[in-house]
C-alpha cells in the first residue's frame, strides 16, 4: 500500500514537474489536501469531506463524505444526514466551498 | 436560484455542520477559482495517496443515474404531505374521495407486482406516501385499512422469501431498510379489512333494495353522493378489500407448519382468483365514470380507471432504496398486474395440491415439473418452505427416513446405529442442499448444482472409504449375514444415482438457459448420452436390489418360475431413461454424422476451439469424474466415424419410439411422464423419416440441409432437412 502511494508520488511529481514552476495559487491549494472540506452544491445540499483531488476544471473529488440535507425547503429546517464515502463533485453544480481552519489562517487567505 | 446560491455560500455559518474546535469554515472559492486557472490541462492537485483507478470509483454528485439524493420536487415525506401532495381524506367529495381511493388500491397492486419482478420496495409499494406515515390515514377507514393490510402482506411475503432464501441474485427484494413495516395495529389489519367489507357490502344492499325497503336502511349512509353510481363502486371496492382478505389469509395459511395449511390456502386461493376477475371486470365501469381520461396509452396505465392516483412519489425514498442505483422503475400496468397475480396464484395453488409425497423421487420429479412453467420468486419461496421445514422433508420425514426410502435400505436400518454416522448426516445435508437448489430460479440452479456435484462425489468417495475401511473387502463377508455391508452398498448405489440424477439435470439446464449453440449440440447431446447411460445403470442395479429384498421375503409363497419372470423385466423407471438415452445418442450420431458428411450448417467459432467449449460446458462434471474416464477424447472417438449409411442400419430413432411405446403401458396413472413420453416419441419419430430422407436424398442433391429445431421437446432437438 505504501510502496503504492509512494509510486503514485513519482508518478505525480515526473508528470507535473516539480512543484517550483507552479504559481502560488496551486501551492496554497495543494496545502488544503487532506483537510476537512465543506462543498455546496445547487441543489441546496452539502458535503463535508476530506478534500482529496481537485482538476483544472474545479472537479472536486471529497473522501469519507458525508452528506447534509435539509429536511424542508426553508434553510432553517433541520438536516439529515448521510455517508456517501468517496465522491466527485463537479464544478458545474458547485455553489460554495469552504475549508475548516484557524481564525489567523483565515485572515491570511484573505489576504491572497 | 442566484438568492438561492447567495444564502448557500453563507449557510456554514448558520447551519449546524460544525467546523471542528477553534476553527472557522473559511471560503476558498475564490482561491480555488484562481487556481484553477493556473493549473496546465491535465493537471491535478492530489496528495501522495491518490491513486487515479481508485478515483474512477467515486460516487459523481448530481449524475441522474448515481446520485440518489437528488432533491426533486420534495426534501422530504413531510414537506410532501404539507404541500398537499397525499391528503387526508383525498377529496371532501365524496365521489371524488371513492373514486381516488380505488386509484391508489390498483396503482399498489402494480407496484406489488413490480416488486415482486425484482424491483426495490422502497420504490415501488413505498413510493405510497399513505403506507410511509401509517397513522395519518387513521380517519379514513377505507383507506386505512387498506394500507395496513398491504403491509402485513409485504411483511409476510419478505420473512417467505427471507427464510427461504432463494432470492438468488435479485436480494434487494427483503430490503425494507427504514420502510415502516410493522405499522401499529398492522397485525390486526384483518378485523379491520371485515369490518370496511361489512359497511360497503351493507350500502351495496341499500342501494339495491327497492325503494319501499330502502326506507327501513335509510339511517345506513351511502358509500358517496352520486347514488348512479352507488352499485358499481360498493361493487368495485368490494371485489379489491376481498382480494386483498384472501391473499393474506392464503399466504399465512401456506406457512402453517408441515403443510397443514395447504387445503385452506387452496380455497382463499381460489376466492383470490375470482376476486381478480371481478377486479379486471370492474375496470370498464371506473372507465367509463371517471372523468377525464384518455383512451390513448390505457393500456399502460397503472389503474382501471386510467387516472393518475394521488400520493406516490417514487423519489422520495429514493435514499432508502440503496445499494440499487437511483434509476426509475417502471411501474407494471395494472393488466400486467393482474396477470402477474394470476400466475402466482396458479403457481402457489399447484404448490397446495400436492401430495406431499413421502419418496424424494417423487418430490424430485414435482419439482422439476413445478419448474417448467418458470414460477416466480415468491412461489419458488413457498415452494422450498414447504418441501424444508426444520431440516426435515416438509417437516415430518427426517432425512435419513427420507435416504432410507430413496435407497431402498433394509426394514432394519430404520433403527440401526448407522444414522448417527457422521457420513450419514452429512449426505441429510446434502439432500436439504439440493431440494432448496431445486427451488430457485433456472441460471442460479444451473450453476449450484454443478458446484454441488463435486460434493457429491466427494461423499461417495468417503462413504467407500469408511466402507472399506470398516469390512475389508467386500467379498471376504457373507453378504446375507453383515445388515452394515447392505445399508452401505444400498447407500452408495443410492449416492451415485443422485450424482447422475443431478448432473443430468445439469445439462438438460443448459437447453433452457440457451446456453449452448447448435454447433455444439453434438457434444452436449453426447454428454447426456453417457450421464444417462449412467443413471440407467445405477436406477436398474437399485431396483433389482428391491426387488431381491422383496422376493426374499415372500420367497416360500411364489413359485420359481414367476421368479424368473420378475427378473427378466425391465422395471419401468429404466425403460423411461432408455428411450431417452436412444434419442440423445441418436441425435448424437446424426450430428456428427451430418457433420462429417458436411451436411450441417456448420458456423466456425472465430474464438476458441470445440476442445475449449467442451472444457467450458462441462468442466464441472470433469472435475467431479462424472462419468469416470470420460473426456473429449472419448467424445472425439465416438463421433469421428459416424456417417449416415450406418445410421440408417441401425436406426436409434426407432428403438427410442419402440421403448416409448412400451414404456408408457407401464405410466398410465403418470400424467405428466405419460406427456413427455409422447413427446419423446414425436421427436423420435421426426427424427427417423428426416433420417432417411437425408440419407437418400442427400447424396443426389448436395443443397439439402438439415437444422433443428425444439419444436417437440424442450431440450430434445427436431431435424428438419431444407434445401439451402
Amino acid at each position: 500500500m505504501e510502496l503504492e502511494a509512494e509510486k503514485s508520488l513519482i508518478q505525480a511529481e515526473s508528470s507535473d514537474g516539480p512543484n517550483s514552476n507552479s504559481s502560488d495559487f496551486v501551492a496554497h491549494v495543494r496545502k488544503l489536501l487532506f483537510r476537512r472540506m465543506l462543498v455546496g452544491i445547487r441543489d441546496g445540499r452539502f458535503f463535508l469531506g476530506t478534500f482529496h483531488c481537485m482538476d483544472k476544471q474545479g472537479n472536486i473529488i471529497l473522501q469519507d463524505a458525508v452528506e447534509y440535507r435539509s429536511t424542508r425547503r426553508s434553510s432553517t429546517s433541520p438536516m439529515e444526514q448521510r455517508c456517501l464515502g468517496l465522491i466527485l463533485i463537479p464544478s458545474s453544480c458547485r455553489s460554495s466551498c469552504h475549508v475548516g481552519c484557524s481564525i489567523e489562517e483565515q485572515l491570511s487567505l484573505l489576504k491572497l | 436560484m442566484a438568492d438561492d446560491a447567495a444564502a448557500a455560500v453563507s449557510v456554514p455559518e448558520r447551519t449546524s455542520i460544525p467546523s471542528g474546535d477553534d476553527s472557522v469554515w473559511a471560503d476558498v472559492s475564490p482561491l480555488l477559482e484562481s487556481a484553477c486557472k493556473d493549473l496546465r490541462d491535465g493537471e491535478l492537485i492530489h496528495g501522495d495517496n491518490f491513486n487515479l483507478f481508485a478515483a474512477m470509483s467515486a460516487l459523481e454528485i448530481m449524475d441522474p443515474k448515481m446520485d440518489s439524493g437528488i432533491v426533486c420536487k420534495y426534501y422530504s415525506i413531510d414537506e410532501a404531505i404539507e404541500n398537499g401532495a397525499a391528503p387526508v381524506p383525498i377529496s371532501i367529495n365524496k365521489t371524488v374521495d371513492v373514486q381516488c381511493t380505488i386509484d391508489i388500491m390498483d396503482h399498489l397492486l402494480a407496484c406489488e407486482a413490480t416488486w415482486h419482478k425484482g424491483h426495490s420496495l422502497a420504490q415501488t409499494v413505498f413510493s405510497c406516501i399513505y403506507l410511509l406515515r401509517p397513522d395519518r390515514t387513521s380517519s379514513h377507514a377505507l383507506l386505512h385499512s387498506y394500507c395496513r393490510v398491504i403491509r402485513a402482506t409485504c411483511k409476510a411475503v419478505i420473512s417467505v422469501v427471507s427464510d427461504a432464501r432463494t432470492h438468488e441474485e435479485d436480494d434487494l427484494f427483503t430490503m425494507a431498510y427504514g420502510l415502516p413495516l410493522d405499522g401499529d395495529g398492522d397485525e390486526k389489519c384483518l378485523s379491520l379489512l371485515n369490518a370496511v367489507e361489512e359497511t360497503i357490502s351493507r350500502q351495496l344492499r341499500a342501494c339495491k333494495a327497492p325503494s319501499s325497503r330502502r326506507r327501513v336502511l335509510e339511517d345506513m349512509e351511502p358509500l358517496q353522493t352520486n347514488l348512479d353510481l352507488e352499485e358499481g363502486y360498493c361493487k368495485a371496492l368490494l371485489c379489491r378489500l376481498r382480494f386483498r382478505k384472501h391473499f393474506y389469509h392464503a399466504l399465512t395459511s401456506m406457512r402453517r407448519p408441515q403443510g397443514r395449511g395447504l387445503e385452506l390456502a387452496r380455497k382463499h386461493i381460489a376466492t383470490c382468483i375470482s376476486e381478480l376477475d371481478c377486479i379486471y371486470r370492474s375496470s370498464d365501469f371506473l372507465r367509463s365514470s371517471a372523468c377525464g381520461t384518455s383512451e390513448d396509452g390505457i393500456e399502460n396505465r397503472t389503474t382501471a380507471s386510467g387516472c393518475q392516483p394521488i400520493g406516490f412519489d417514487a423519489s422520495l425514498n429514493c435514499r432508502l432504496s440503496a445499494p440499487t442505483p437511483p434509476r426509475a422503475i417502471k411501474i407494471l400496468s395494472w393488466k400486467k398486474a393482474i396477470e402477474y397475480f394470476v400466475k402466482l396464484l396458479h403457481d402457489l395453488d399447484i404448490i397446495c395440491s400436492y401430495s406431499l409425497d413421502p419418496s424424494l423421487e417423487g418430490v424430485l420429479q414435482f419439482v422439476v415439473q413445478f419448474q417448467k412453467s418458470q414460477p416466480d420468486l415468491v412461489a419458488r419461496a413457498h415452494l422450498q418452505l414447504l418441501l424444508v421445514q426444520d431440516g426435515k422433508l416438509y417437516g415430518r420425514d427426517s432425512m435419513f427416513t427420507v435416504i432410507t426410502r430413496a435407497a431402498v435400505l433394509p426394514e432394519v436400518a430404520k433403527n440401526h446405529d448407522v444414522q448417527k454416522n457422521e457420513y450419514f448426516v452429512q449426505l441429510g445435508q446434502l439432500v436439504i442442499n439440493m431440494l432448496k437448489i431445486l427451488c430457485t430460479n433456472a441460471a442460479w440452479q444451473r450453476r449450484k448444482l454443478g458446484k454441488m456435484l463435486q460434493d457429491w462425489r466427494v461423499m461417495y468417495v468417503q462413504l467407500e472409504l469408511a466402507f472399506r475401511k470398516e469390512f475389508g473387502e467386500v467379498s471376504r463377508i457373507p453378504e446375507d449375514e453383515n445388515v452394515c455391508v447392505k445399508i452401505f452398498q444400498h447407500i452408495l448405489l443410492w449416492v451415485e444415482e443422485q450424482t447422475y440424477w443431478i448432473a443430468s439435470r445439469f445439462l438438460i439446464l443448459g437447453f433452457e438457459l440457451e446456453l449452448y449453440s447448435p454447433s455444439e449440440y453434438c457434444m452436449v447431446y453426447w454428454y447426456m448420452y453417457v450421464v444417462l447411460i449412467k443413471l440407467s445403470e445405477k436406477t436398474h442395479l437399485k431396483m433389482a436390489a428391491k426387488n431381491d429384498m422383496g422376493k426374499r421375503k415372500g420367497k416360500k409363497k411364489r413359485d420359481s418360475a414367476k421368479d424368473v419372470a420378475r427378473e427378466y423385466r425391465i422395471p419401468p423407471a429404466v425403460l423411461f431413461l432408455q428411450c431417452q438415452i436412444c434419442l440423445a445418442e441418436g441425435l448424437t450420431m446424426m450430428l456428427a454424422a451430418l457433420r462429417n458428411e458436411h451436411m450441417i450448417l456448420q458456423s466456425r467459432n472465430p474464438f476458441n476451439t470445440e476442445q475449449e467449449r467442451f472444457i467450458q460446458h462441462f468442466e464441472l462434471l470433469q472435475k467431479a469424474c462424472i462419468p469416470d474416464h470420460v473426456s473429449f477424447h472419448s467424445f472425439r472417438e465416438s463421433t469421428t466415424y459416424a456417417r449416415l449409411s450406418t445410421l440408417v442400419m441401425y436406426n436409434y430413432f426407432k428403438d427410442a419410439q419402440r421403448i416409448a411405446k412400451e414404456a408408457k403401458s407401464s405410466f398410465s396413472n403418470d400424467p405428466d411422464k405419460l406427456a413427455e413420453l409422447r413427446k419423446i416419441e414425436q421427436v423420435a419419430e421426426h427424427n427417423s423419416i428426416a433420417l432417411n430422407v437425408i440419407s437418400r436424398v442427400g447424396a443426389l442433391d448436395p443443397t439439402l440441409k438439415a437444422s433443428f429445431e425444439f419444436s417437440h421437446h424442450p431440450y430434445f432437438a427436431t431435424a428438419v432437412v431444407k434445401r439451402s
